[in-house]
């Protein structure tokens, strides 16, 4: 095994333990569950109206990032804090592969959640629909945004002591605030990326007229570009962890 | 080929080598235009808490980087070759261990990186050279101090590096692990590799070695054979302990030599202050049979690794 993999592999098994997967899992599945209660309740409404109007979007600027923040903030901050950081540094690995493989391990341990919670939110609304096209589209947008989220929030959770707070503040105050209003600031988005990923997988859900404007800015729907979009943020977050790794002090 | 001749903090066959090193944090001096090298062998790093071991340590093997001077390890600067860490083992101060690992999983981490061929099988033979085997398979977070630092110490030699670097590597070990670990060091040591031990007990370090480099305040204080570097302390006068039936006889005679300083008596012993110890020697069994007075003992008191740090501290 290479140490990509071999570092990729502990990364997950770090980042997620048990009761992270637990808690984390209950958040992610909570809009799909929500969804059943709603479909439960007397007053029926339109499921592609609840499923775009009120559950996509928690799940993508809500669930899926305060799971990948918390997740990806960690993969190397933990590293930092219990000071193992040093074990990981003093072996012959090139710093890329290191901070490549600390990405790939926060994705793999945050999509499996967050892609949980979109792969159910998709079969809920199939279920109830009978319309399966939402399925891959939602975890195709969920795990592009969480890829996007993991290039933000690794490096952050290396850098600062204070990620989760930052972190919050990108999601709530930059995210669905200032890159709310300035559409050009869109590609800043990492939700924005995949939800330009699942619109363009399935357009039948930018069929609300305000919700084109909100959720894609100056972006275009396609999943061509929303994957072009997230490699470019995982190539710079690459470049950057491993330069820190290179040039900041490590203990 | 001929170049500069070596200072006593260096060594002819270096595989570290640390040239005029300083490293500040902030406003504050960690260390100070320290050079020094290390070769094959044990090379005890001492020093009082703050005086900067810990720093040059991690200098040494990359972790940080130095405000001024440069680095070598096996002649590769680490920071920007970790290749050579595939030769180079660190047990750090700090508990650098997973806790949801057990033993055998962390040392077979290790193993795994540094790309040894069979990583079980090594991880296997550490673990039961720093005799850790009835834990190996239990999770290291439920481990004691001593246990931990025996894991750290597993996962450093796994890949059996050429370059070792303990900083206080018996921190929480009993005496019995203590002097285990010792001969595990002095193993490597006489295997050819290069030992680096830094420790603030001096005991642990006399145990090891001879050969010291001392730092105090951040810079090189002393370096060499733990005699030599006592030796060289000539402003500081010599005290021995000689033990005789009849001290008083002794002493009064002694205090008309010029080399005599000063004198104790206690007991059946004298405690005597010398600027020359040799002379002493040298001159003392004459007199005890022209005075007819039997020495049955004859000890110097401040040449132990102790001693002569202590001193070393003093003066700064």
């Amino acid at each position: 095994m290479s140490s990509a993999a071999i570092i990729t592999r502990m990364s997950v098994r770090q980042t997620l333990g048990l009761r992270r997967a637990i808690g984390f899992g209950i958040l992610a599945l909570a809009p799909a569950v929500i969804f059943v209660l709603v479909l439960a309740a007397p007053s029926r409404i339109d499921e592609l109206e609840l499923m775009t109007g009120f559950l996509l979007f928690p799940h993508l600027t809500i669930t899926t990032p305060i799971i990948t923040l918390i997740l990806a903030a960690s993969t190397l901050g933990d590293e930092r804090r219990d000071q193992t950081l040093s074990f990981l540094v003093l072996r012959p690995v090139r710093r890329e592969i290191i901070a490549a493989a600390k990405l790939a391990g926060a994705f793999l341990a945050a999509s499996a959640l967050t892609g949980a919670g979109g792969l159910a939110l998709g079969v809920v609304y199939g279920v109830t629909s009978s319309d399966w096209g939402l399925v891959v589209p939602t975890v195709v947008g969920t795990v592009v945004a969480t890829a996007v989220y993991c290039a933000v929030f690794v490096p952050l959770g290396y850098i600062t002591d204070r990620s989760t707070v930052i972190g919050l503040a990108f999601v709530f105050v930059w995210e669905n605030g200032i890159a709310a209003a300035v559409g050009s600031l869109a590609t800043t988005s990492p939700w924005r990326i995949g939800f330009s990923a699942l619109s363009g997988m399935a357009p039948k859900v930018l069929s609300g007229g305000d919700i084109r404007d909100f959720a894609l800015g100056d972006l275009m729907p396609g999943a061509g570009g929303a994957l072009v979009r997230a490699a470019i943020f995982l190539l710079l977050s690459t470049a950057l962890i491993s330069a820190m790794l290179r040039r900041r002090d490590l203990a | 080929m001929t170049g500069a001749p070596l200072t006593p903090a260096q060594v002819p066959d270096a595989t570290v080598s640390v040239e005029s090193v300083s490293k500040w944090f902030g406003q504050k001096v960690a260390v100070s235009d320290v050079s020094c090298s290390f070769g094959p062998g044990i090379t005890g790093l001492l020093g009082p808490n703050g005086a900067g071991k810990t720093t040059l340590l991690r200098m040494l093997t990359g972790l940080l980087l130095p405000s001024e001077g440069t680095v070598a390890v096996l002649g590769r600067a680490p920071r920007s070759d970790p290749a050579v860490y595939a030769k180079v083992g660190l047990v750090p101060e700090e508990d650098a261990v997973y806790g949801f690992l057990s033993a055998r999983e962390f040392v077979g981490y290790s193993a795994r990186l540094a790309g040894v061929a069979d990583p079980e099988g090594a991880a296997g033979r550490a673990i039961d050279r720093v005799e850790l085997n009835d834990a190996a398979d239990r999770p290291i977070s439920g481990f004691s101090k001593g246990m931990r630092q025996r894991a750290k110490v597993a996962a450093a030699l796994v890949h059996e590096p050429q370059v070792l670097v303990l900083d206080e590597p018996l921190n929480g070990t009993d005496p019995v692990q203590r002097a285990h670990l010792i001969a595990v060091f002095q193993q490597l040591a006489a295997a050819g590799h290069t030992v680096i031990v830094s420790s603030h007990v001096l005991e642990e370090v006399e145990k090891m070695t001879h050969r010291v480099i001392a730092m105090v305040d951040g810079k090189l204080a002393a370096a060499g054979n733990v005699g030599a570097i006592r030796r060289a302390m000539t402003d500081i006068p010599y005290r021995v302990r000689v033990d005789t039936p009849q001290p008083r006889v002794l002493a009064a005679a002694l205090f008309a030599d010029d080399n005599v300083n000063g004198i104790d008596v206690a007991g059946d012993s004298l405690h005597v202050e010398t600027a020359d110890l040799s002379a002493l020697g040298t001159r003392l069994p004459p007199l005890s049979r022209r005075l007819g007075v039997r020495i049955t003992a004859f000890r110097p008191e401040d040449e132990s690794l102790e001693s002569v740090f202590r001193y070393l501290v003093g003066r700064r």
